[in-house]
């Protein structure tokens, strides 16, 4: 069936459809994923994204249960050039999950062009449609797309993930469960909260250290989450991921910036100041945090994209707050940026027996 | 048979981590001057020093300490024959905080004429240690401010650390 997506714009690219045949509309991303396709589609983070995977043969590396990151996947549609049929494990065909999972998808479009388009005009909003006449155009022109992505995905009740070391608490702006596998690995006995629990509520919990997670949208939408990490930090040691470092950084007067090339890679260079090390690591954001703002604070820049010169890690001086902007859980993408768990953990065994509260 | 407990990947992250609690306890890092205790420790000294200028654009001083004519573990006519002196430090360290680097924190012999060394030269307003591995055994009361890696160790077990300036490699071996 012949598909078209449409770009806010008015620019058509058109397609086949497969998957779910509904409507459907969101902030179109450029995914350069070559793996992993099951954890980007199944990523909270994708709440109110259409992905476009830029990969010929999408989903021949196989699509595996145990790589899912949400058990409620919010994906608003995929982009493709081509899908594989087979996958080298025999496993489900890409085409087919996606109809599995109810999500609208459109192939044999031209990705170079597309992909091109998007890096030369920035992120847009996008609709894959059955037509594309006038009416279809005004209508994705005059769609406002929602800005409370987070209360979305963010889970409702908190929930334990108990084991038997440090105990951690998980603010949930749209965690990816990769996070909670690599505290599992690391013995953390977490517990995972709606992202506007008070700082009482939290405290109440004792924690160690607290994880402020991933998450989709802009950061400027959570004012009360802010408010919240300039209590939580004079108390407890403190970790942001992607979303999560963002505000942690808000909450110290840090400005945050569109990227004009926004990260959605699974490999992508970042390197560690300090030690010159360079690490390859799945970034999937949007945003990033001014240099021009980091002078004036109290944080140290730890990492930063090779490609752009962008930050991708802060530190505090003297409170024990470390954040990263690309996803040290990788999922998908290589392994490199497990350390950063370790890190905090290192972080939070040499402050515990010290007076650094404020 | 010698077995690698430590890789490079993570003494080069056990470095850049005390570099980061050395930034964080002091609160910047001004007045800090680093110490390293030959031979090892000077390669440890310069390496957080290029890492604090990398993340705090600030060069600070480094200085090699050579501790022979201190130690209390060398025969004292070992000490005559060689008949050393110590040779002065190439900058004041009065008022400063000296953190004093080594490779291994074992008994705590070394440390301890170290801290003779650095108090014959001048008067620091505060002395830290950093060490890349602590195998525990201490003979004296000194203890880490910042530690790379405690090992615990049995006595008759040896505990060698390799560097890239001198060795060709970063790893830590046990045998």
């Amino acid at each position: 069936m012949k598909r078209y997506l449409i770009l806010e714009d008015g620019t058509v690219f058109p397609g086949e459809g497969f998957g779910s045949s509904v409507i459907t509309t969101g902030q179109l991303v450029i995914s350069n994923n070559r793996t992993g396709i099951e954890q980007s589609v199944t990523d909270p983070d994708a709440e109110g994204q259409i992905i476009a995977f830029t990969i010929p043969g999408v989903g021949s590396s196989g699509i595996n249960r145990d790589f899912y990151e949400s058990i409620n996947y919010q994906c608003k549609g995929v982009v493709i050039g081509s899908a594989s049929s087979e996958s080298v494990d025999g496993s489900i065909s890409f085409e087919d999950w996606i109809t599995t999972l109810k999500i609208p998808g459109i192939k044999n479009v031209d990705i170079r062009a597309l992909s091109k388009y998007i890096y030369e005009h920035g992120e847009v909003k996008a609709s894959i449609m059955d037509t594309h006449d006038e009416h279809a155009i005004d209508q994705i022109k005059a769609l406002v797309l929602p800005t409370d992505l987070v209360k979305q995905v963010s889970t409702k009740q908190s929930y334990p993930n108990p084991n038997i070391g440090l105990k951690m608490v998980i603010v949930d702006l749209g965690l990816k469960y990769s996070i909670l596998r690599q505290l599992s690995y690391r013995d953390c006995n977490s517990v995972i909260v709606n992202y506007n629990s008070t700082p009482e509520e939290i405290a109440s919990l004792h924690p160690e250290g607290i994880i402020f997670s991933n998450g989709p949208g802009d950061p400027k939408d959570l004012p009360k989450t802010i408010e919240n990490i300039k209590v939580l930090q004079k108390q407890f040691p403190i970790m942001g991921i992607g979303l999560g470092s963002l505000l942690v950084a808000m909450a110290n007067d840090c400005q945050i910036i569109k990227l004009p090339n926004p990260h959605h890679e699974s490999s992508l260079a970042v390197k560690e100041v300090a030690s010159g090390k360079i690490d390859f690591v799945n970034h999937n954001h949007s945003y990033t945090i001014d240099q021009k703002s980091i002078g004036s604070s109290d944080f140290i820049v730890t990492n930063i994209c090779v490609a752009d010169g962008s930050i991708e890690g802060i530190r505090h001086e003297f409170l024990p707050i470390i954040s990263v902007l690309f996803e040290p859980e990788a999922a998908p993408g290589p392994t490199d940026g497990y350390y950063v768990f370790d890190e905090f953990i290192d972080l939070i065994n040499s402050t515990k027996n010290q007076d650094w509260s404020i | 048979m010698a077995k690698e407990i430590i890789d490079g990947q993570t003494m080069t992250r056990a470095l850049t981590r005390i570099t980061y609690e050395i930034i964080e306890r002091n609160k910047g890092i001004d007045d800090l001057v680093l110490v390293g205790i030959k031979t090892r420790g000077v390669f440890v000294a310069h390496r957080i020093e290029s890492r604090l200028k990398q993340l705090e654009n600030i060069s600070i001083p480094v200085a090699e300490l050579d501790i022979t004519p201190y130690r209390d573990d060398v025969a004292v006519n070992e000490k005559d024959a060689q008949d050393y002196k110590a040779e002065p430090l190439d900058f004041d360290i009065s008022n400063k905080h000296v953190i004093l680097t080594d490779d291994v924190l074992y008994t705590g012999r070394t440390i301890r004429a170290a801290m003779d060394a650095l108090m014959s030269s001048g008067r620091p307003k505060k002395i830290s240690l950093a060490v890349l591995v602590d195998r525990g055994h201490r003979e004296l009361p000194i203890r880490a401010d910042f530690v790379g890696k405690n090992i615990p160790t049995s006595q008759k077990e040896k505990i060698r650390v390799f560097m890239k300036e001198i060795d060709g490699e970063d790893k830590v071996e046990i045998e």
